[in-house]
C-alpha cells in the first residue's frame, strides 16, 4: 500500500501536467479571433499603408484586398503577437475604397476597409481636354473645357477641388472659379460675336495647363447684294462679264471665312439656266461670264448654299449688228463668210461660231459649224456629200443671218 | 586493296557532306526567305469591332441619362456599355491567367502601367484570381461636348471571386461596392482613364411585393393561404424524355397526360428547362413560348409546377456565370405571371457536381442563381433539389423549400428525414424517388414490377401517415434514354428506362395503384 501511493501521486501528477498542457493548448484555438488594431480608416496615397491583427498568427492567415485596379493576396509580417501586412506600394499610390479579407485556413476570419486619398503634397497635374476646338460666333455656341486635376500618382483628386479656368478675347480677360464632381473640373465657354481666337487655361493649386485655343469662325453669311462689270454691253461672244458679291458678313458684322463657296446662276431670255461660281476672298466672291454670242438678257441671282441669298440683277446685252460678207469659188463648191465686222468695223475675234445651214428644195440638208479665223470662215461641199445640184444657204453668226439665193453646185464636172 | 578503299570510302564521305552541307544551306536561306515573307495578317492593322456577345454578360441597367454635357445617344451608350464590360472582362482574365492580354485595348497607358505592376506581382506570387461581376447599375455623371470623355458611377458592383495561390485555393469572396469610372474615346475604343472604387451606396430600390399564390409558412407551403401538400410527379413526355421541347413536342400528347396525371389525383408536375438547348445566354423564343405552353395547360388543368432550370448544364466556371444568369432571368421572368409555379429548381442534383467542377464553384453560384432567381420573379419560391436528405441541407437558409432526391432503401428513410427536419424549420420536399422494375435480360437480381408497386405502397404509407410532400420518379417508362443521361451501357439505360407507373405501351404498371395516398 505505502509503496503503491508515490506511483499514484506520480500518475496523477502526470494526468495532471497532461490535462494542463491540452488546456493550454486549447486556449489559443479556442480563442482564434483576429481583432484589427488598425482604426485609421483613411490614408493618404503614397504613403506606407499597414493593417495590423492581433491574434494568434500560426496559421499563417492571409489577407485579401480589392483595390480601384486589382486584386491580390498578402502574407503577413509577425510581430510578437501581432500579424502585419503591408500594402504593396503599387496598391498604396492609387486612391479608392480597399476591402480586405482576413483569411486563415481557407476561412475569412475577418473583414473590413479603408479608404485611400489622393496626396495633396505632391505635384498637381492637370489634364485638360478642349472639345470642340473650333465654334462658330455668338447664338449660344461653345466650346467645353474639361480638366482633370490629379496628384503626381495619377489619382483624380478629391471632389470639390478649386480650379481657376480663365478665357481671354480681345480685351476681356475672365476667370471662373469651378469646383471639381466627378473627377472633373468643366466650363462651357460660349462664343463672343466677334470671330477671333479665345484663349483658355485652367489651374489648380500650382499646376498649370498650357493655352489651348478655341477658333471662332464666322457665323453663316447673311443676304448680299452683287453687282457686276463688263468691258461693253455688245454680245460679241468674247468678253467676259464679271461678276461680284458685296462683303458676305455674318449676322454679326464678321467677314464670312474664306473660301465660302458662292453659286451664281444665270437664267436667260430663253428660260436655260447658267451657273458659276466664286468662293470668297475676303468676303467678296467673283463669277465670270462670257458674253453671248447674239443679243441677249440675263438675270442673275447668286446663293451660298442653303444659307442666304443675293439680290437678283439683270445684264443686258447687245447684238453687235456685224457686217457680213460672203463669196463663192469658181466652182461654188467652196463658200467663203468674211470678213466678218463688229461694232467699230473691227475684224471679229477669232473663234466667233459660224453656221452654214444648207438647204435643198426648202429641206434642211445639213449644218456646217465652224470657228472664224481673222474674221473668215470656209466651208467646202464635198462632191460626194452633195451629189444635188441646187442648193440654198443661210449664213448665222453673231445673231444674224444672211441667205442666199439658189445656187447650182454641180456645173463644171 | 585497303588504301584504294580507304580513298573511297573518304570521297564518299567528303561527297555526303558536301551535299549535306548543300541542302544545309538551301534549308537556311529558305528559313529565312520564308521569315522575311511572313507578316501581320493586313486585317490586324484595323481596329475592327470585337464580338462580345457570349462572353460577358453581366447585369447591366443604367439608370439615369442626364447628364450637364452632351445628350448622350443611344449608339454611343451601345458602345460604351459594351467597352466598359470588357474592359472588366479583360481585368478578370488578366487576374486569372496573369496575362496583359487586351489591357492595352480597354485602358489608357496610365492605369495599364498600374495593371502591369499589379499582374507581375501576382504572377510572382502564384496568386490567381478568378472572378466576375455580376450586375452594374451605372449612372451618367458626365458627357462632354465633343463626345470624347465620359464620367460614370456605377453603382453596388456585385464582385466574386475565388482565390487561388499555388492552384490550391484559398478562399471565396463576394463583396459589393461602387465604381467611378472616367473613359476616353481614343482610335474608337473607350478606354478606362480614371477608375476608383467607392463604398457601395444603399439601395434604394424595394423589392416588388407581387401577389404570391405559393408561400412559406413554417414548415408548410402555402395555397392562397390554404396548406398545400405536393403529390406529385416528374414528368416527360413518353417518347420525348430529357428532349421535351424538342421535334416531337405535341402539346395534345402533353394535355392527355396531364389527364392521366390529375385523373391519378396527384396536384403537381416537376419539368426541366434544358440550358443549352434553349440557347444558353440568349434564349430562344420558339422554345420559350413551348414552355409558356406547357405551362398555361398545366394551370388549365389545375397542376401547380416545380419548374426544374439548368438542366445538362455542368460548366460553373467563375468566368461563365454572367451568361447563365442572363438565360436564368429571361426564363423565369418571362415565365413569372404563371401563378401555378410553386418553385423555381435551380438546378438538378448540384451536389453531384461538387467533386468534379469544384464546390468553390458550385456552390456561390447556387447562391448567386437563387438571389438571381428570386429577383426575376419574387412571387414564386426557390428550391435546388440535391441528390440525397443529407446534401440537402445545403444553401437551406438560402431556398424557400428544401427538396432532396431519395433513392436509398426505404428502411433508412425516416431516421434521415428526421434528422433533415432537425436541422430545417422549412418546408421539405421529396422532389424524386422512385424504383425501376428493370428485372430482364440487363439485370437478373433487378426488381420486377411487382417489387415496385410494392415500394411505392410502402413509400405511400409513410407519406400519408407523416404528411409528406413528395414527387415520384417518373409517370412514363422511356423507350428511349439520351447517352447524356445515363451513359453508353445498355445496363444502366435499361434502368433508367424503367422507372415508369406506365409501361411503353401506355398500360399502367402495377404500381399505378400507388401513384398517390
Amino acid at each position: 500500500m505505502i509503496k503503491r501511493k508515490p506511483h499514484i501521486i506520480v500518475l496523477v501528477s502526470i494526468a495532471l501536467v497532461l490535462l494542463s498542457v491540452t488546456l493550454l493548448d486549447e486556449k489559443p484555438t479556442t480563442k482564434n479571433a483576429f481583432s484589427c488594431l488598425t482604426t485609421q480608416e483613411n490614408f493618404v496615397a503614397g504613403k506606407p499603408i499597414a493593417i495590423e491583427f492581433k491574434g494568434n498568427s500560426e496559421n499563417k492567415p492571409q489577407l485579401f484586398i480589392i483595390h480601384s485596379y486589382g486584386r491580390t493576396l498578402l502574407d503577413g509580417v509577425l510581430k510578437n503577437d501581432k500579424i502585419q501586412f503591408n500594402l504593396p506600394k503599387n496598391y498604396a499610390l492609387k486612391t479608392g475604397y480597399v476591402s480586405w479579407f482576413l483569411i486563415e485556413n481557407n476561412k475569412e476570419k475577418a473583414k473590413g476597409n479603408f479608404q485611400i486619398l489622393p496626396n495633396d503634397e505632391t505635384k498637381t497635374n492637370l489634364e485638360s481636354y478642349l472639345g470642340p476646338p473650333s465654334t462658330l460666333a455668338g447664338d449660344n455656341h461653345y466650346v467645353m473645357f474639361v480638366t482633370i486635376p490629379t496628384d503626381d500618382f495619377d489619382n483624380p483628386k478629391l471632389p470639390n477641388t478649386d480650379v481657376a479656368i480663365k478665357h481671354q478675347f480681345l480685351n476681356s480677360i475672365s476667370t471662373d472659379n469651378e469646383k471639381t464632381k466627378d473627377f472633373i473640373a468643366w466650363k462651357n465657354i460660349y462664343a463672343p460675336t466677334k470671330s477671333g481666337i479665345v484663349l483658355i487655361s485652367a489651374s489648380c493649386n500650382e499646376a498649370l495647363t498650357k493655352e489651348f485655343d478655341a477658333v471662332i469662325y464666322p457665323s453663316i453669311a447673311t443676304d448680299f447684294t452683287i453687282s457686276y462689270k463688263r468691258n461693253h454691253e455688245f454680245a460679241d461672244g468674247n468678253q467676259i462679264t464679271k461678276l461680284t458679291t458685296s462683303i458676305l458678313k455674318d449676322k454679326f458684322g464678321n467677314t464670312v471665312s474664306d473660301g465660302t463657296m458662292v453659286t451664281f446662276i444665270l437664267k436667260n431670255k430663253e428660260n436655260a439656266i447658267l451657273k458659276t461660281f466664286g468662293t470668297t476672298i475676303e468676303g467678296i466672291a467673283t463669277g465670270q461670264i462670257l458674253h453671248p454670242e447674239k443679243e441677249n438678257k440675263y438675270s442673275v441671282k447668286a446663293f451660298v448654299n442653303g444659307i442666304s441669298k443675293s439680290n437678283s440683277v439683270e445684264i443686258a446685252y447687245k447684238s453687235i449688228n456685224p457686217t457680213i460678207a460672203f463669196s463663192f469659188s469658181k466652182d461654188n463648191r467652196t463658200i467663203t463668210v468674211g470678213p466678218i465686222k463688229s461694232f467699230m468695223n473691227q475684224i471679229v475675234p477669232d473663234g466667233i461660231k459660224v453656221n452654214l445651214n444648207i438647204y435643198h428644195k426648202d429641206k434642211l440638208v445639213e449644218t456646217i459649224t465652224e470657228n472664224s479665223n481673222k474674221g473668215k470662215a470656209e466651208f467646202y461641199l464635198s462632191p460626194e456629200f452633195y451629189k444635188e445640184k441646187n442648193y440654198r444657204f443661210e449664213i448665222e453668226t453673231l445673231g444674224k443671218i444672211i441667205k442666199t439665193k439658189e445656187i447650182n453646185v454641180a456645173n463644171q464636172q | 586493296m585497303s588504301l584504294i578503299n580507304n580513298k573511297n570510302s573518304y570521297r564518299v564521305f567528303l561527297l555526303a557532306s558536301f551535299i549535306a552541307l548543300n541542302i544545309l544551306v538551301l534549308y537556311g536561306i529558305s528559313s529565312i526567305l520564308a521569315y522575311l515573307n511572313e507578316g501581320a495578317d493586313r486585317s490586324t492593322m484595323l481596329h475592327l469591332d470585337k464580338e462580345t456577345a457570349n462572353t460577358y454578360l453581366p447585369k447591366i441597367s443604367w439608370k439615369s441619362l442626364e447628364n450637364p454635357g452632351r445628350e448622350m445617344e443611344k449608339q454611343t451608350l451601345a458602345t460604351l456599355e459594351k467597352h466598359y464590360l470588357f474592359s472588366w472582362y479583360i481585368k478578370n482574365n488578366a487576374l486569372k491567367n496573369n496575362t496583359d492580354e487586351g489591357i492595352g485595348d480597354y485602358f489608357t497607358e496610365n492605369p495599364r502601367k498600374i495593371l502591369d505592376t499589379i499582374i507581375k506581382n501576382n504572377k510572382a506570387d502564384k496568386i490567381s484570381i478568378e472572378s466576375t461581376t455580376l450586375t452594374h447599375n451605372p449612372k451618367l455623371e458626365f458627357y462632354s461636348e465633343d463626345g470624347q470623355l465620359v464620367v460614370f458611377t456605377d453603382e453596388n458592383v456585385v464582385e466574386f471571386q475565388n482565390i487561388y495561390q499555388d492552384k490550391k485555393l484559398i478562399t471565396s469572396v463576394k463583396d459589393t461596392a461602387t465604381y467611378k469610372v472616367l473613359m476616353l474615346l481614343e482610335d474608337g475604343f473607350w478606354r478606362i482613364r480614371h477608375c476608383e472604387r467607392m463604398a457601395k451606396v444603399t439601395d434604394t430600390l424595394k423589392a416588388e411585393t407581387n401577389e404570391k399564390t405559393f408561400i412559406v409558412k413554417g414548415n408548410q407551403i402555402l395555397k392562397n393561404n390554404k396548406p398545400f401538400l405536393i403529390k406529385g410527379i416528374n414528368y416527360y413526355p413518353k417518347n420525348s424524355a430529357w428532349d421535351m421541347y424538342g421535334d416531337l413536342f405535341n402539346l395534345d400528347t402533353i394535355a392527355a397526360d396531364f389527364d392521366i396525371i390529375t385523373k391519378a389525383k396527384l396536384n403537381t408536375i416537376r419539368i426541366f428547362v434544358p440550358y443549352e438547348d434553349f440557347g444558353k445566354a440568349e434564349v430562344k423564343t420558339e422554345k420559350l413560348e413551348k414552355l409558356k405552353q406547357v405551362l398555361a395547360l398545366s394551370k388549365a388543368k389545375n397542376l401547380a409546377v416545380i419548374v426544374t432550370l439548368f438542366d445538362f448544364y455542368g460548366d460553373y466556371s467563375v468566368n461563365n456565370w454572367t451568361l447563365t444568369q442572363r438565360h436564368a432571368e429571361t426564363v423565369v421572368s418571362s415565365c413569372k405571371d404563371f401563378d401555378n409555379i410553386i418553385s423555381w429548381d435551380i438546378k438538378n442534383e448540384p451536389d453531384l457536381d461538387f467533386e468534379s467542377r469544384g464546390i468553390q464553384n458550385v456552390k456561390p453560384w447556387l447562391s448567386e442563381m437563387i438571389e438571381v432567381v428570386k429577383k426575376a420573379a419574387p412571387n414564386h419560391l426557390v428550391t435546388i433539389g440535391y441528390s440525397n436528405i443529407k446534401a440537402s441541407e445545403i444553401l437551406k437558409d438560402e431556398v424557400d423549400v428544401v427538396s432532396y432526391h431519395y433513392y436509398e432503401h426505404i428502411s433508412l428513410f425516416t431516421d434521415k428525414l428526421k434528422a433533415l427536419e432537425k436541422a430545417t424549420n422549412k418546408p421539405v420536399v421529396m422532389q424524386e424517388f422512385g424504383m425501376s422494375s428493370n428485372k430482364g435480360f440487363w439485370s437478373w437480381t433487378g426488381n420486377s414490377k411487382e417489387d415496385q408497386a410494392e415500394y411505392h405502397k410502402k413509400m405511400q404509407v409513410i407519406f400519408k401517415e407523416k404528411q409528406l410532400a413528395f414527387v415520384s420518379w417518373t409517370l412514363y417508362d422511356f423507350p428511349k434514354v439520351p447517352d447524356g443521361v445515363a451513359g453508353k451501357w445498355p445496363w444502366i439505360k435499361s434502368k433508367q428506362k424503367q422507372f415508369g407507373f406506365i409501361d411503353y405501351k401506355g398500360k399502367h404498371k402495377p404500381s399505378f395503384l400507388y401513384i398517390t395516398n
